[in-house]
């Protein structure tokens, strides 16, 4: 393993990640859904149509700058969602004021801003 | 206003009654504390279960406690005994070293070797710049400190033989660099158009000066922190191989020897400091002997990771137990911590007649939205074995995870578990802070691997009501606290006892015991600890593997240090890092880390099933087999209503999650095993164990491999022993729900009552075939 943070403006493999990346979100972008959607709210957690799980397959895969968690505001009755700084040492951000009254809610309010970002960038 | 935090460790893990345990404890925002000691009998606030369950115990140590902020050593160095000052050169002299930068370009100064104080500018030494560039740097004081620098940078992960040299009569000083890399031991190979050599010299304004404290150091040098207190600052991130120093300036040929592999021997040389000297066929310890004449040997500080591979290793051994002189590679991190080394705040002699079990020392200090808690973690074993029970904390495994930030640093970790994290306050405070260090889940910032982790600091998972992020659900301690509460609330009387004990003591440790239950991960162990359990049950113990993923990882500790263990990661097996080639060998005690599997010791060979899989979100339960019916094992499943067991649970509401294991005959699991049930319909979450496929495919999930998936198990042993085996990492937290009424504790007091009672074991008479099934 190379260093956790180094300069990688040499690594010309970014453009092939990036390129495999757009191709991909290009394709994820034409299975988003209501029932897609409707899936995820009814069961997070579960097993979910190929459709549901591709989405989260992607979202699971993205850098750790650009992932979402949860952080626990009070235990099983308050949730927020959080951006993660990808950086060792800098806390996650809240991404809105949103507080969620159970992990599930929270975990689809997660969710639903992934497939916002999938839509809008 | 400072907000109120304490943490505190204690100096040991397990205690008896009537011994004396040290609390070390740091506060911020307040100077006192009151401190009550606990007794924990359950963690979980899940509110489908019990929630958390503390019983405050008399104690003469209970009450307000004086605390203060303490300071802590991160990093890892060597500093060299020189009483005599004999590395205090007047005159001419020569540094040498080979190294091996693994974060060259960190962006902060690093001083590989010298006398050096960075923080007056006093001595000399050779290190690396911001941009990753070898210096020599020597000091009159912070505004007389003279630099030279190589004209090309290092590369990252590549051996280099380094020297500065300093003529006191010229005033010439001189910084070698070459590049030492072959086919094996670097990152680059010869392919590589990179440019690895630089020869600078300059005429410096004068010599240095030397202060008599500044200490000698490898890998960094002193420093002093905000309130003027001593440290060392300026770490290095890399490996050091054979290194020394001169009272003279050498001369090109004569680094040119040196370079090439020869041990100076001119009566100059002050120090030659041979990094593989005193290894041994079980181990290697923290001090790097000098063998020059006047023996300066330097010791190891937050335990620089020894026994790797050197500037000269060939990559033919990938041990240092078969060719130690090409292993002399010390490898350092400015992260690295084995031990707060903080003041003890308070001596606490237990009192006699204290019960055997899980305790902390409660601290709170503020009040209200601004009070502060900590509850400082360790266990009582009895002063003499006095129960037919023994729970078996597996402190090892909350060693390994201790302190583990999974869900911040690696990008593999959301996909494993299937599920985004959950971090409470203290994850993310923990993420926020540098002074409680990293577990062996972890990389160090430079992407090595931390292979030492130890209880001589503060570890937040081990706080009684903590959730694993990663997994949203109690882990570790707070999850094995339901086995505890489950006894609890039942008859059976019972003491503890911990992976420390176990190691210490053998198989003596289990033998005055009926029946031992392990905890719900079990994972890592020593090779002693797997000893001792299979001695115990072949002599006729009766064992209750009460989790999954156990007995699976090679774990070392080193019996002086016990607080700190070892353990390397190979590449078969779930691993959230690799360890090097040539580097998978513990230097605690000379074992192959990695799992035991690889090892010829499967934990089907132990306790009949072994890892099938792991994964997160939903759980599952078992549903009985047919060998379940057998007359012979039939008693364990008596009261079960039906064929479920365990459709519900605090993690996840299944028995069956979090990590499965399975029986399988081809890795050992006894000829005779009876399968009492097993889970199915995991999700793809769940994904088949790495380690039981040749190839990675489409289909080793859940839905699609019928071994994703938990058996529970039992068989008799030689002498009168058994095994029962719960199967999966997620069973102890079904224990608790409608308050301890329901199938999988039904399933498990059905056990434990055959266990312990004296005699043959229910089923014994039942030997005809024909008549065995109900």
């Amino acid at each position: 393993m190379l260093p956790l943070e180094y300069d990688r403006s040499q690594d010309r493999d970014i453009i092939v990640r990036d390129r495999f990346d757009t191709l991909r979100r290009e394709f994820l972008r034409t299975i988003v859904t209501p029932e897609v959607i409707e899936e995820h709210r009814r069961s997070p957690l579960g097993q979910h149509s190929e459709r549901l799980e591709r989405l989260l397959i992607y979202f699971r895969q993205r850098p750790l700058d650009e992932r979402y968690a949860l952080r626990t505001v009070e235990p099983f009755g308050k949730y927020q969602v959080v951006r993660l700084s990808g950086h060792r040492g800098t806390p996650p951000r809240a991404v809105d004021e949103t507080i969620y009254a159970s992990a599930n809610e929270a975990l689809h309010g997660l969710f639903l801003h992934c497939i916002r970002d999938l839509l809008e960038t | 206003m400072t907000p109120v935090r304490l943490f505190g460790y204690t100096d040991k893990i397990s205690v008896r009654p009537g011994e004396a345990v040290q609390f070390h404890v740091s506060a911020e925002g307040t100077d006192t504390a009151e401190a009550q000691l606990v007794r924990l009998i359950h963690g979980d606030q899940n509110p489908a279960g019990p929630g958390f369950i503390e019983e405050e115990v008399a104690c003469a140590a209970n009450g307000t406690w004086q605390v203060e902020r303490q300071t802590t050593q991160v990093g890892s160095f060597l500093e060299v005994d020189d009483a005599e000052c004999r590395l205090a050169f007047e005159g001419s002299f020569t540094l040498f070293a080979f190294i091996h930068p693994t974060w060259p370009a960190s962006g902060k100064r690093q001083n590989v070797i010298g006398r050096w104080d960075s923080d007056r500018g006093l001595g000399y030494g050779i290190g690396l710049d911001e941009r990753g560039c070898l210096q020599f740097r020597i000091g009159r004081g912070n505004d007389t400190v003279e630099c030279l620098a190589a004209d090309v940078p290092l590369q990252v992960q590549m051996w280099y033989f380094v020297a500065a040299t300093f003529d006191a009569g010229t005033r010439r000083a001189t910084l070698y660099q070459a590049g030492v890399g072959n086919r094996y031991n670097g990152l680059l190979g010869k392919v590589a158009l990179v440019d690895y050599d630089s020869r600078t010299s300059a005429i410096f304004g004068a010599r240095p000066e030397n202060l008599a404290g500044t200490p000698f150091l490898m890998a960094g040098s002193r420093g002093r922190d905000p309130q003027q207190r001593e440290c060392v600052s300026e770490l290095y991130w890399g490996k050091i191989d054979r290194c020394g120093a001169f009272d003279q300036a050498l001369q090109p040929g004569e680094l040119d020897a040196i370079k090439s592999g020869l041990v100076p021997a001119m009566d100059s040389l002050v120090a030659y400091w041979d990094t593989s000297k005193g290894y041994t066929d079980r181990g290697i310890g923290d001090v790097v002997v000098d063998v020059g004449r006047h023996e300066l040997n330097a010791r190891g500080y937050n335990r620089p990771v020894r026994g790797q591979t050197g500037w000269n290793w060939d990559g033919h051994t990938d041990c240092f137990r078969l060719a130690p002189h090409e292993f002399g590679g010390i490898e350092f991190h400015a992260d690295a911590l084995t031990d707060c080394n903080w003041r003890a705040t308070k001596v606490v002699t237990l009192p006699r007649g204290l019960r055997s079990g899980c305790y902390a020392m409660r601290l709170r200090s503020g009040s209200a939205r601004g009070l502060g808690e900590e509850h400082v973690v360790f266990f009582v074993r009895p002063e003499k074995p006095r129960a037919q029970i023994a729970f078996l904390f597996p402190t090892l495994t909350y060693l390994a995870l201790a302190n583990e930030r999974l869900s911040f640093d690696h990008p593999e970790r959301e996909a494993m578990t299937g599920q985004p994290a959950v971090l409470s306050e203290i994850d993310i405070e923990m993420y926020t802070r540098a002074d409680f260090g990293l577990s062996t889940y972890d990389m160090h910032a430079d992407g090595s691997g931390v292979c030492y982790s130890s209880y001589h600091r503060p570890i937040m998972n081990m706080r009684p009501r903590y959730r694993m992020p990663s997994l949203d659900v109690a882990s570790g301690l707070a999850a094995d606290l339901s086995i505890i509460a489950w006894l609890e609330q039942s008859d059976f009387d019972y003491d503890v006892l911990t992976d420390e004990d176990l190691h210490r003591d053998g198989s003596a440790a289990l033998a005055p015991y009926a029946c031992v239950i392990s905890g719900s991960r079990p994972e890592y162990c020593t090779e002693r600890m797997l000893d001792a359990t299979e001695d115990y049950v072949a002599d006729g113990g009766r064992y209750i593997y009460a989790g999954g993923n156990g007995f699976n990882a090679a774990a070392g500790i080193r019996d002086s240090q016990p607080w700190i263990m070892e353990c390397r990661r190979r590449d078969d097996g779930y691993k959230p890092w690799i360890s090097r080639y040539g580097e998978h060998y513990m230097a605690t005690d000379g074992m192959r880390g990695g799992p035991w599997k690889v090892l010829g010791r499967p934990t089907q060979k132990l306790v009949g099933i072994g890892l099938s899989s792991q994964g997160g979100g939903r759980s599952e339960p078992y549903r009985r087999m047919p060998d379940s019916y057998h007359r012979t094992v039939s008693w364990i499943t008596k009261g079960v209503e039906g064929e479920i067991v365990g459709d519900f649970g605090l993690a996840n509401h299944g028995a069956a999650g979090l990590a499965l294991d399975y029986y399988d005959r081809a890795l050992g699991t006894p000829p005779h095993t009876r399968i009492i049930a097993s889970s199915g319909g995991h999700t793809d979450s769940y994904v088949v164990n790495q380690q039981l496929v040749l190839y990675a495919y489409l289909g080793l999930y859940g839905s699609y491999d019928w071994r994703v998936h938990a058996d529970m198990t039992y068989f008799t042993a030689p002498n009168g022993g058994a095994v029962f085996a719960c199967g999966s990492v997620a069973f102890a937290q079904s224990l608790p729900i409608n308050n301890f009424m329901n199938t999988a504790s039904r399933v498990l007091a059905n056990v434990v009552e055959a266990f312990v009672r004296p005699g043959r074991l229910p089923g014994f008479a039942w030997v005809n075939e024909e008549k065995q099934w109900a």
